[in-house]
């Protein structure tokens, strides 16, 4: 069965999610040789026009039809390289441990709360789209507050490269209201704009501002002020003229990427199917899960950049072990299952062979794929240290109209308690005020609808009662940053098996008293903000209203995924304590690259989509290097 | 059923009175005959027979005053024991789309009225625009 693919590529990379898209468009651009495997169905990768279009169809008509209207609803989800579902996940108990009703073998004692997309164009085709970046006090979490570790690399170092991604992601915002703990114009450079204005805050937003800019709320005896502020975003609006860079390209001459100075106006980046679809975030209110006109940007955009001369793409090729010489610890083949069409149970197994390796793959299967294989493990760090930002969410009603269900999910945070002295207690949150009501929590608008009903409601009654509450409803996020643990881990066991039989991951997971105190902290400052702004308190927290439940002094607190799959493969200062090293280069193997969120040896408090882009851009130039040298 | 007809015209009526939303704005989803056929689908014909007279009786002998309407259907369509909740789901399927979990169609999740309740629209489709959201939502009068 096995077949060799006979040309060899410069470079082979598993994974078509931004990170891998990055990689492609950098590389061939180039010069170089790539070869694309990606697990998931071929319509997916449609790049003419018609055939885009169709299958974006396909998408948004899947996802109006979905009952659950949840991240990877309308995508699909195929058997041969299943993806995560936030449907599957349940209470871990004694006479279910571990679950196993999903992809996930959820081992617990907490199940993990997020869900990833395996399939071209990964995740970002339901992500969000908020782009703040790290703080540079996020890389020096051991230095400054004793937790955590220390990033190998400062906030500095990582400066140009969070300038290549928010040109890539095409980041809309305004540097100047990027203000809060630790953050500054000095964290961006006198000159700096993003590449398009902000997009218009919420009239939601406004509502929430007017009581909440200023206001004073006290936590564990300490005063702090509350500030709202614009949220960058990765979705069209209106360029800025000041903006005057073109795209990255590699200066061979200096041996660096850079970004080409551009005298024309920024031009957003539209759909795949149509460049003039999409210029304009046009207010779908469904960036999660899917964007109808792509003005939300997703990797195919990147992808599609690519040279098309020197990138073969194989799809439906679920990476499955990676092969290594023996005497040099070289890596010398990718092997694939190359199943025949959705669901089929029939494969091919081949060899992808190169100089070298990049896996894009995502942090959960990265790491699977790794300990599939036994390598780049002599740390004991692969799948080791799994991280999301916990959210808290609170809700209640405003006591005037405010207006959810409109706009991008979350146009405004409250940085307030992103960096402070109490890291070292319990961790730091942001707190994007969000725009689509009660949705996430309790799944309304339709449980206020079947609710009213129950209760005997109709008619013209029922009309005004809808539109009393609903216009009236607030949701606050408090996304807390998880700190990383050895134990919260993905692992793989003989016994759990997909149908191609590649490995399912198997989770172990928990939340740490770091963690609970920090929920008790953010119940506390949001139910000062809650009466600040005259809300009525609606949250109910409850293992039957979300299977991730805890108690911490006696109260009970849910959290959420945020999506935020982070850690499982770190980046850190040397060998014994990391499986990459700065440039992301696995330390066992020298021409074999992790790429993706997995390699953040912390979170922060920012949605990491940006930072892990600006890492694979990192990751691009010294694999350039490499190839050169 | 033995006349179609009369019933998706009665069926229209008596969504008005369950709704609160009117006729114009009702039609105006396109979806009456999808929905009526949902009904005529998921509840057998006596059940429905039975539903459309009592409709028929209680418009009939209220003479278009509302109240009495409103009365009578609170005390002989409401409650969960009449016509196997007949009513109830009338309303649930305007507003949401849904049977239940289940979506009717495309279309009738993108008609679900409770988006117009919320003065939205819903999510991915019936897009408002550029920078709506920084603004009160813009609203026909319907009277």
């Amino acid at each position: 069965m096995e077949k060799k693919i006979k040309e060899e590529f410069d470079v082979v990379i598993v994974g078509s999610g931004i990170a891998g898209s990055v990689l492609a468009k950098t590389l061939t651009n180039a010069g170089k040789n790539v070869l694309l495997l990606e697990a998931g169905l071929q319509a997916g990768m449609a790049f003419d026009p018609e055939a885009a279009y169709q299958n974006y169809q396909y998408y948004l008509e899947t996802f109006y039809k979905a009952s659950a209207k949840v991240p990877n609803s309308p995508y699909p989800n195929i058997k041969d390289a299943q993806s995560i579902d936030v449907l599957d996940i349940e209470p871990i108990t004694q006479c279910n441990s571990p679950s196993t009703k999903g992809y996930l073998v959820q081992a617990g004692p907490l199940p993990f709360g997020s869900d990833c997309l395996r399939g071209p164009g990964g995740t970002t085709l339901h992500w969000l789209g908020s782009t703040p970046r790290m703080l540079p006090n996020d890389f020096k979490m051991k230095t400054l507050y004793g937790q955590g570790v220390d990033w190998p690399i400062s906030y500095d170092d990582l400066m140009p490269y969070y300038e290549m991604a928010e040109n890539e992601i095409g980041v809309s915002g305004d540097v100047r209201d990027q203000v809060g703990p630790d953050m500054g114009i000095q964290n961006y450079g006198k000159d700096y704009v993003f590449p398009m204005k902000e997009i218009p805050q919420s009239y939601l937003d406004q509502v929430c501002i007017e009581k909440t800019q200023n206001l004073t709320v006290k936590l564990h005896g300490k005063e702090y002020t509350i500030t709202c502020i614009s949220t960058p975003q990765g979705r069209n609006s209106i360029p800025n003229p000041a903006y005057k860079f073109a795209g990255t390209y590699w200066n061979k001459k200096a041996q660096k990427l850079e970004l080409a100075k551009n005298d024309e106006e920024y031009e957003p980046v539209g759909a795949i199917w149509d460049p003039n679809t999409g210029h304009r975030c046009e207010g779908n209110a469904s960036c999660v899960p899917i964007c109808p006109v792509q003005a939300k940007y997703n990797a195919l955009k990147t992808l599609r950049k690519s040279d098309p001369k020197r990138l073969k793409i194989i799809t439906q090729a679920v990476a499955s072990k990676i092969y290594t010489d023996e005497t040099t610890n070289a890596i010398t083949g990718i092997e694939y299952k190359k199943y025949k069409y959705e669901n089929s149970t029939v494969y091919d197994t081949a060899i992808a062979r190169g100089k070298i390796y990049v896996l894009a793959a995502s942090a959960i299967e990265n790491a699977k794929i790794l300990l599939t294989s036994g390598i780049a493990n002599s740390s004991d760090q692969v799948g080791r240290n799994l991280m999301d930002h916990l959210v808290m969410l609170t809700w209640g009603l405003l006591p005037e109209k405010a207006y959810p269900y409109r706009g991008p999910g979350s146009t405004t945070n409250i940085p307030t308690f992103r960096d402070g002295e109490f890291r070292k207690e319990h961790a730091a949150w942001i707190s994007p005020i969000d725009n689509w009501g009660w949705s996430w929590p309790v799944f309304s608008p339709g449980s206020d609808v079947s609710s009213a009903v129950s209760s005997g409601m109709f008619g013209k009654k029922l009309r005004e009662h809808l539109n009393d509450v609903l216009p009236r409803q607030l949701l606050l996020h408090f996304e807390c940053e998880q700190t990383p643990d050895p134990n919260n881990r993905v692992t793989i066991d003989p016994q759990y098996k997909d149908q191609l039989d590649n490995y399912r991951p198997v989770i172990h997971y928990d939340a740490s008293e770091y963690m609970k105190k920090s929920f008790e902290a953010a119940k506390k400052v949001s139910d000062q903000i809650f009466a600040a702004n005259g809300v009525e308190d609606y949250t109910a927290y409850s293992v039957a209203n979300d299977p991730d439940y805890v108690t911490y002094k006696g109260q009970g607190y849910n959290f959420w995924g945020a999506g935020h799959i982070v850690g499982t493969h770190r980046m850190g200062t040397a060998k014994e304590n990391s499986v990459v090293d700065k440039n992301q280069r696995t330390w066992d193997h020298d021409n074999l690259y992790l790429v993706g969120c997995g390699n953040m040896p912390t979170l922060g408090t920012s949605n990491p989509t940006l930072t892990m882009t600006a890492l694979s851009f990192k990751a691009a130039e010294a694999i350039l290097k490499q190839l050169e040298n | 059923m033995n006349n179609h007809l009369v019933s998706s015209r009665t069926f229209l009526t008596i969504s008005t009175y369950l709704t609160g939303y009117n006729e114009v704005e009702l039609l105006g989803t396109g979806m009456l005959e999808t929905y009526f056929n949902v009904f005529l689908e998921k509840f057998s014909p006596k059940t429905l027979h039975y539903f459309f007279a009592e409709v028929d009786e209680i418009l009939l002998e209220s003479a278009g005053d509302e109240d009495k309407i409103n009365a009578a259907i609170a005390a002989r369509l409401i409650p969960d024991s009449a016509y196997d909740g007949i009513a109830k789901n009338i309303i649930l399927v305007w507003y949401t789309g849904n049977w239940g979990s289940d979506v009717i169609s495309t279309q009738s999740y993108q008609q679900g009225l409770m988006w117009d309740a919320a003065e939205a629209h819903p999510p991915g489709a019936k897009q408002p625009g550029y920078g709506s959201w920084a603004n009160l939502p813009i609203r026909i009068p319907t009277k």
